[in-house]
C-alpha cells in the first residue's frame, strides 16, 4: 500500500483529503506545518508527497526544495488556482506536478497520484543510448561514462519517453499525456520547466542542448544516438 | 507656399524672426532715406558754397587783371584773358574739374572783335538760358545747375556760376566758371551704397540676434513640451530642470507641481489597484480551501447516494450541482474583479482556432442533453492560426456557445469563421427568440437577463458575455451583438491575428447574411 504524506495547513481539507485517499486504498499521513512536514518525511519516508504551497512554519516551496535535496520522491503541489507564479516556483523547486484547488473532481486527483506512483514505460526494458548517455531502464539509472546521474522519477520518465524514439518530435501535449497522464491540458509550463531541469542535469551545456532539443513551434525531440 | 505657411505656423522662432525682419526693414529704410537726404543736401550745399567762393575769387581776379590791361593791345588782352581762363581752370581743389567760358553778352553792341573763349572745347551754347537772363539784369554773381556739352559730344552734369565782366574796348562779356558735379555725385553714390550695405548688414544682424533671443525662450519651451509629451506617455517621474528665476522657471515650477500631483494620484490609484489585487488573491485562497473541502465531502456523500433514502440522495445531487455552480460563479466574479482592477494579463500563444472551437462544441454539446441543437461549423480556411491567449479565447467561445444554446430554443446554431490577412472573426448565430434593441444595449451587462422569468437552463452565472467582452478587448479585439425579436441573435468576435494589434477590417459583419432589414419590416 502506497504511503502518501499530505501537507496542508487547512485542517478540514487535509482531513477530507485523508478520507478520500484512504477510501482509494492509500496509507495517509497528515501534517499541517511546513517544519513538521520535513520531520515526518525524514522519520517515515512516503511514496509521494502532496504539498500545499502556503504553509505556516516553512513555506511549501522551501519544503519542496529541502525534500528534493534528500530524495527523488514524487512531489505534487497543491495550489489555489490563479497563483500561477507559485506554480512555476514550485515546479522550479523540484515539484513533479501540481493540482489546483478546488479540484475539478476527486478522480482527477487520484488519477494524478496514481500516474506519479506508477512505473511508467514498464513495457521498455534493457538499455537505451542517447548522445553519450546510457539509460538502464530496468535499473532506473542514467550513466555517462562511469558517472551515474541522479534524476527524479519524473525526469527519468521524461528522458525515457524521448529517448525510446530518438528523432521523433513530441509535442508538449503529447508529453503531458505520456509522462504526466493528462488527457488534455493547456498548461505547457509543466513540460517547459521539467525540460529545463532535465537539461541542467544531463546536458554538457544546458544553453546549447544536444540531447533534449527544442523543435521551435512544435515541441521537443531527443538528439541522435551518435 | 503651403510648406512655408506651415513652417510659419508651426515654428514660433520663424514667426518672430520674420516679423522682426519685416519691421526692422521698415525702420532701417526710413532711417536710411532720412540720413541719405540729409547727407546729400549737406554735401551739395558745402560744394555749392565752396564753388561760389572759388568762382567769386576767379571773377575778381579776372576783373582786376582786365582793369590793369586797359592800355594794352588786343593781342596782349587776349593773352591775358587766356591766362585768366587757365588760372581759373587750374586753381582751387584739384579733384574738382572745372571749365571756364567767356561769352559776349547778347545785348552788347556788335563788333568784329571777339574775345569769346572756352577751356577744353566746352560749348558756350550749353550754358542754360535762365542763368544768362539773370546775369543780364544783375550785377551779382548768379548760378544754376545744368549739363555742360563739349565739342566732342561729351556731357557732364555741372554747376554753372556766371558773372558779367567788362573787357576794356570790347564791351560787356559774361564769364562762367563751370564746376563738374561728377565728384559730388560719386560721393553721394558712395554714401548711398554705404547706407544700403549698412542697412542690410543691420537687418541680418537683427535677424540673427532675434533668432538667438527667441531660441533662448523657445528652447526651454520646446524642452518643456518634450518632457510633457514623455510624461503623457507614462514617464511620470520626469521633471523640468529649473535653472533660472524667470517666467520660464515659473512655468517649470507649475509644470513640476502638476506632474507631482499627477504622479501622486497615479501612485494612489496604483496602490488602490494593488490593494484590490491583494484582496482578490486573498479571497481566492480563503474561499478555495473550504470550497475544495466542501466539494470533496459532497462527492463522498454523492458517491454513497445509492445507500440513502430518496430525499437524502436527491439532496446530495443538488448539493453537488449547486457547489459546481457556486464554484463557477466564484471563478467568474474573481475574473471580473481582475478586469476591474486592470490586472488581467494576456498570455498569448500561437494556435489553430478550429480544433479549439470543435472541442468547445463537443464539450457543450454533451452538456446540453435536454435540448438537442444542431451546431454547424463553417470556415473559409482549414487552419486558422492566431496568436492569442488560448484560455481566454476558449472561454469566449464557451460563453458565446452556451449563450446561444440557452436561447436557441432547439434551433440550429451556426458558427462561421472568416479571416483576413490580419484579422480573424467568429460568428455564433442562433435562430431563437432573438433580442430587441433595448436588450442589445444591455446584453453585455453583468447579471443582465434577456427574460428574467426565463429559467437558467444551463446554470450560467450571468457574467459570461460580460467576461467574453472583456476578454476580447484585452486582445484589442471586438465583440459585437446583433439581434431581432423572433429572428435570433448573432454574436461576432473579431480578433487581431496577433493579440494587441489594431483591427483594420472586420471579416464578418454583426448583421447576418440571411437577414434583410427590408423583409423584416414588411
Amino acid at each position: 500500500m502506497a504511503r502518501i504524506l499530505v501537507v496542508d495547513d487547512a485542517l478540514d481539507l487535509a482531513e477530507m483529503l485523508g478520507i478520500v485517499l484512504t477510501s482509494h486504498g492509500f496509507d495517509v499521513e497528515i501534517v499541517n506545518r511546513g517544519d513538521e512536514a520535513l520531520e515526518a518525511f525524514r522519520s517515515n519516508p512516503p511514496d509521494l508527497v502532496l504539498l500545499d504551497v502556503m504553509l505556516p512554519g516553512i513555506d511549501g516551496i522551501e519544503v519542496c526544495t529541502q525534500i528534493r535535496k534528500e530524495s527523488m520522491v514524487p512531489i505534487v503541489m497543491l495550489s489555489a488556482k490563479g497563483e500561477s507564479i507559485d506554480i512555476v516556483r514550485g515546479l522550479e523547486a523540484g515539484a513533479d506536478d501540481y493540482i489546483q484547488k478546488p479540484f475539478r473532481d476527486e478522480l482527477e486527483l487520484i488519477a494524478r497520484i496514481r500516474t506519479r506512483l506508477r512505473r511508467t514505460n514498464s513495457d521498455i526494458t534493457g538499455l537505451l543510448t542517447i548522445g553519450d548517455l546510457t539509460i538502464d531502464v530496468t535499473a532506473h539509472e542514467v550513466i555517462r561514462g562511469s558517472q551515474k546521474i541522479t534524476l527524479t522519477r519524473l525526469e527519468f520518465d521524461l528522458l525515457v519517453a524521448l529517448a525510446k524514439d530518438p528523432g521523433r518530435v513530441f509535442t508538449r501535449d503529447a508529453l503531458l499525456s505520456e509522462v504526466w497522464g493528462y488527457r488534455h491540458s493547456t498548461d505547457t509550463r509543466l513540460v517547459n520547466v521539467h525540460v529545463q531541469r532535465l537539461r541542467s542535469k544531463i546536458e554538457h551545456d544546458p544553453e546549447h542542448p544536444e540531447i533534449v532539443m527544442t523543435v521551435r513551434g512544435v515541441g521537443y525531440k531527443a538528439g541522435g544516438t551518435a | 507656399m503651403r510648406s512655408f505657411r506651415s513652417i510659419f505656423q508651426r515654428s514660433l522662432s520663424a514667426k518672430v524672426v520674420l516679423s522682426t525682419v519685416i519691421l526692422s526693414l521698415g525702420v532701417v529704410w526710413l532711417a536710411g532715406s532720412a540720413l541719405d537726404s540729409r547727407l546729400s543736401d549737406g554735401i551739395r550745399s558745402t560744394n555749392l558754397n565752396s564753388s561760389l567762393a572759388e568762382a567769386r575769387l576767379a571773377f575778381f581776379n579776372a576783373q582786376f587783371k582786365l582793369l590793369m590791361a586797359q592800355s594794352l593791345t588786343v593781342e596782349e588782352r587776349k593773352e591775358i584773358l587766356a591766362g585768366i581762363v587757365v588760372d581759373a581752370t587750374t586753381q582751387g581743389i584739384k579733384e574738382q574739374r572745372r571749365e571756364v567760358i567767356i561769352v559776349k553778352t547778347p545785348t552788347s553792341k556788335k563788333s568784329s572783335l571777339s574775345y569769346e573763349m572756352a577751356s577744353n572745347g566746352a560749348l558756350s551754347e550749353s550754358i542754360p538760358e535762365n542763368v544768362r537772363k539773370k546775369i543780364l539784369k544783375s550785377s551779382e554773381l548768379e548760378y544754376t545747375y545744368g549739363t555742360l556739352i563739349y565739342g566732342n559730344g561729351d556731357k557732364e552734369d555741372s554747376l554753372f556760376v556766371g558773372n558779367r565782366i567788362d573787357i576794356p574796348g570790347a564791351g560787356r562779356y559774361e564769364m562762367y566758371v563751370v564746376f563738374s558735379l561728377a565728384q559730388q555725385a560719386s560721393t553721394i553714390t558712395l554714401i548711398q551704397n554705404s547706407l544700403l550695405v549698412t542697412g542690410f548688414a543691420l537687418i541680418i544682424l537683427i535677424a540673427l540676434i532675434t533668432w538667438i533671443v527667441v531660441r533662448q525662450v523657445v528652447r526651454p519651451v520646446r524642452e518643456a513640451a518634450l518632457i510633457a509629451k514623455q510624461f503623457t506617455q507614462g514617464e511620470f517621474d520626469l521633471r523640468l530642470p529649473i535653472t533660472s528665476k524667470d517666467e520660464l522657471a515659473t512655468l517649470a515650477h507649475s509644470f513640476n507641481d502638476m506632474a507631482a500631483s499627477i504622479e501622486q494620484q497615479i501612485s494612489r490609484l496604483e496602490n488602490l489597484s494593488r490593494v484590490q489585487q491583494r484582496f482578490v488573491s486573498d479571497v481566492t485562497h480563503e474561499l478555495r480551501t473550504p470550497l475544495t473541502t466542501l466539494r470533496m465531502a459532497s462527492e463522498v456523500i454523492y458517491n454513497h447516494r445509492a445507500s440513502f433514502e430518496a430525499p437524502v440522495a436527491r439532496s446530495s445531487e443538488l448539493l453537488v450541482a449547486q457547489l459546481d455552480r457556486f464554484e463557477r460563479l466564484l471563478e467568474d466574479l474573481l475574473e471580473v474583479s481582475r478586469f476591474d482592477a486592470e490586472v488581467a494579463v494576456l498570455e498569448p500563444v500561437n494556435f489553430d482556432l478550429l480544433p479549439l472551437i470543435k472541442r468547445c462544441v463537443a464539450d457543450l454539446g454533451v452538456d446540453s442533453d435536454e435540448k438537442t441543437s444542431d451546431i454547424s461549423i463553417k470556415s473559409d480556411n482549414s487552419v486558422v492560426y492566431l496568436t492569442a491567449d488560448m484560455r481566454r479565447v476558449e472561454r469566449i467561445m464557451r460563453n458565446l456557445l452556451s449563450n446561444a444554446l440557452d436561447h436557441c430554443d432547439g434551433s440550429q446554431i451556426e458558427i462561421t469563421v472568416a479571416t483576413t490577412e490580419s484579422e480573424i472573426a467568429v460568428a455564433v448565430r442562433d435562430h431563437g427568440s432573438g433580442l430587441d434593441e433595448a436588450s442589445l444595449i444591455r446584453v453585455f451587462d453583468r447579471f443582465w437577463r434577456a427574460d428574467p422569468s426565463r429559467a437558467r437552463v444551463r446554470g450560467g452565472t450571468g457574467l459570461g458575455l460580460s467576461i467574453a467582452l472583456e476578454d476580447a478587448r484585452l486582445h484589442n479585439g471586438e465583440l459585437d451583438a446583433w439581434g431581432r425579436p423572433g429572428k435570433g441573435a448573432n454574436f461576432v468576435l473579431t480578433l487581431p491575428r496577433i493579440a494587441g494589434d489594431a483591427i483594420q477590417s472586420r471579416p464578418l459583419k454583426p448583421v447576418p447574411d440571411d437577414f434583410h432589414e427590408d423583409n423584416f419590416y414588411q
